[in-house]
């Protein structure tokens, strides 16, 4: 147990925490909502190994369906999203390859590298979910309105945590 | 077979995918089912000692308003009570048989001697409950109240406040339950316009937490804008005549033989702290009939 896997399970705790407690009452002219827990299963390791991340999106899904009486909504979605990390990180290798300490840091990956891959994820992780909570097509106006702007937020929410709590010095070590 | 296990792991990521994800659809649609795994919702006594304890901070900053609410009401109760007292229902009621002259009767024993005399039998019993979560800006909203089935709330059962008509049990833990509120797609109220008695179904269309539709006025019926709308007492969740709001709008459209009514909900949704859970004494009876006769089928 490295000193990162105590970041990664503190950081899951501190996120389901801000999620169950202060983001689930906290909606934005009624369609922007905000999954910041998504945050867990973006900063986990880049070489992390694929099914030991499918597990562990299914079991953060799931805790968060339990506070949200959603039963495998969020998890199909959070199971989507790691599913499609390891892709997204293989399309954004940077030209000589991820090095050994690199991680998902807006300082070390850089704001583009950063935008696109915690954009696209967070897009299909609520296109998923808002879609599934549906459980059809209709009101698709205000559903897709609701996905576009519950990504944008939950980006920002994102980049807030990652300059407040990422330094770009801490990660050279 | 050394290549079934080399296709396997080749593929890995993919079928443990494919496998999360078919047990992620199974949940929700077993879920979807009236009385779901009661372990995999916020009634499992960990999430809410969770929730609970978040309503307890958030409440504080609520306290007068709280107060403000539970002095209505009581200030509702008081006056339907003096009602009562002064009208002459209260004459037809014999004195009490040790007393020499005329006392005021507690309201209990009063309302007591009336069923006794008139031969009704009590029908419904209000447990009082907290919410300690409430949804409604989600597809399909639930709340959380403190009152599980130690305190005799059972699934199936109707919730209402003080304003109006809340939702229905939909499954409980030992000192929890979770409730479908009215905010949910697949909540249906029977109702009623209180002026002409015309039935119709309340549903919530999934956009805005105040309004619902009135479904199944026919078009011959005169409806008005500011029209009381109530339940209607046909199913033995809730009694007949709780409020659910005012109509506000009423238009017509040429194809359908039925009126487009839209209904202010008389609950504040997001401003829940209070609720009552009605146990229908008359229930298994009902139920057991409408089996018996064919009617409903066992859900």
């Amino acid at each position: 147990m490295s000193k990162r896997t105590f970041v990664h399970i503190f950081q899951f705790f501190i996120l389901l925490a801000v999620q169950v407690l202060l983001m689930r009452n906290m909606v934005l002219f009624n369609t922007a909502f905000c999954f910041i827990y998504v945050a867990f299963l973006l900063f986990l390791p880049i070489q992390m190994p694929k099914v030991f991340l499918l597990v562990l999106a299914f079991i953060t899904g799931i805790t968060i369906d339990v506070f949200y009486d959603t039963v495998g909504i969020n998890a199909a979605a959070c199971v989507l999203l790691a599913y499609l990390r390891p892709y997204v990180l293989a399309l954004l290798t940077p030209r000589d390859d991820y090095e050994k300490n690199d991680s998902v840091n807006v300082h070390k990956m850089g704001w583009r590298w950063f935008t696109v891959y915690s954009m696209f994820l967070i897009f299909m992780h609520h296109l998923a979910l808002f879609f599934l909570e549906l459980g059809s097509f209709r009101a698709l106006g205000f559903t897709l309105a609701k996905i576009f702007l519950s990504s944008l937020f939950t980006f920002l929410v994102v980049i807030i945590i990652q300059l407040l709590f990422f330094s770009a010095r801490r990660t050279n070590r | 077979m050394r290549n079934l296990f080399a296709f396997i792991y080749r593929f890995r990521g993919f079928l443990v995918f494919l496998l999360l994800e078919i047990v992620c659809g199974f949940l929700i649609v077993q879920n979807n089912n009236y009385q779901g795994a009661a372990f995999y919702n916020s009634a499992n006594a960990y999430a809410g000692r969770v929730l609970e304890f978040q309503k307890e901070v958030s409440d504080y900053f609520r306290l007068v308003e709280v107060n403000r609410a539970l002095v209505n009401e009581n200030r509702r109760l008081k006056e339907s009570l003096t009602n009562i007292m002064v009208s002459d229902r209260l004459d037809s009621i014999p004195p009490m048989p040790d007393s020499a002259y005329r006392v005021k009767p507690d309201s209990l024993t009063l309302a007591q001697q009336r069923l006794d005399t008139t031969g009704i039998v009590r029908e419904f019993r209000f447990i009082p409950g907290k919410v300690i979560k409430s949804d409604v800006r989600r597809v399909d909203n639930h709340l959380l109240l403190n009152v599980g089935s130690t305190q005799g709330v059972a699934p199936g059962m109707g919730v209402v406040s003080s304003n109006g008509v809340i939702g229905r049990v939909k499954s409980t833990s030992r000192n929890y339950a979770t409730v479908y509120s009215l905010l949910h797609s697949k909540m249906a109220v029977a109702a009623k316009i209180k002026r002409n008695n015309t039935n119709g179904t309340i549903r919530w269309d999934g956009e805005n937490y105040l309004v619902a539709n009135l479904d199944y006025i026919p078009r011959h019926i005169q409806v008005q804008k500011g029209d009381t709308v109530v339940t209607s007492g046909y199913n033995a969740i809730f009694p007949e005549g709780v409020m659910i709001g005012r109509i506000i709008s009423v238009a017509t459209e040429s194809d359908k033989s039925f009126y487009n009514i839209r209904v202010r909900l008389s609950v504040d949704f997001n401003n829940l702290t209070y609720v009552y859970v009605i146990k229908d004494l008359n229930k298994p009876e009902l139920d057991s009939l409408q089996i018996k006769s064919g009617i409903a089928k066992d859900e």
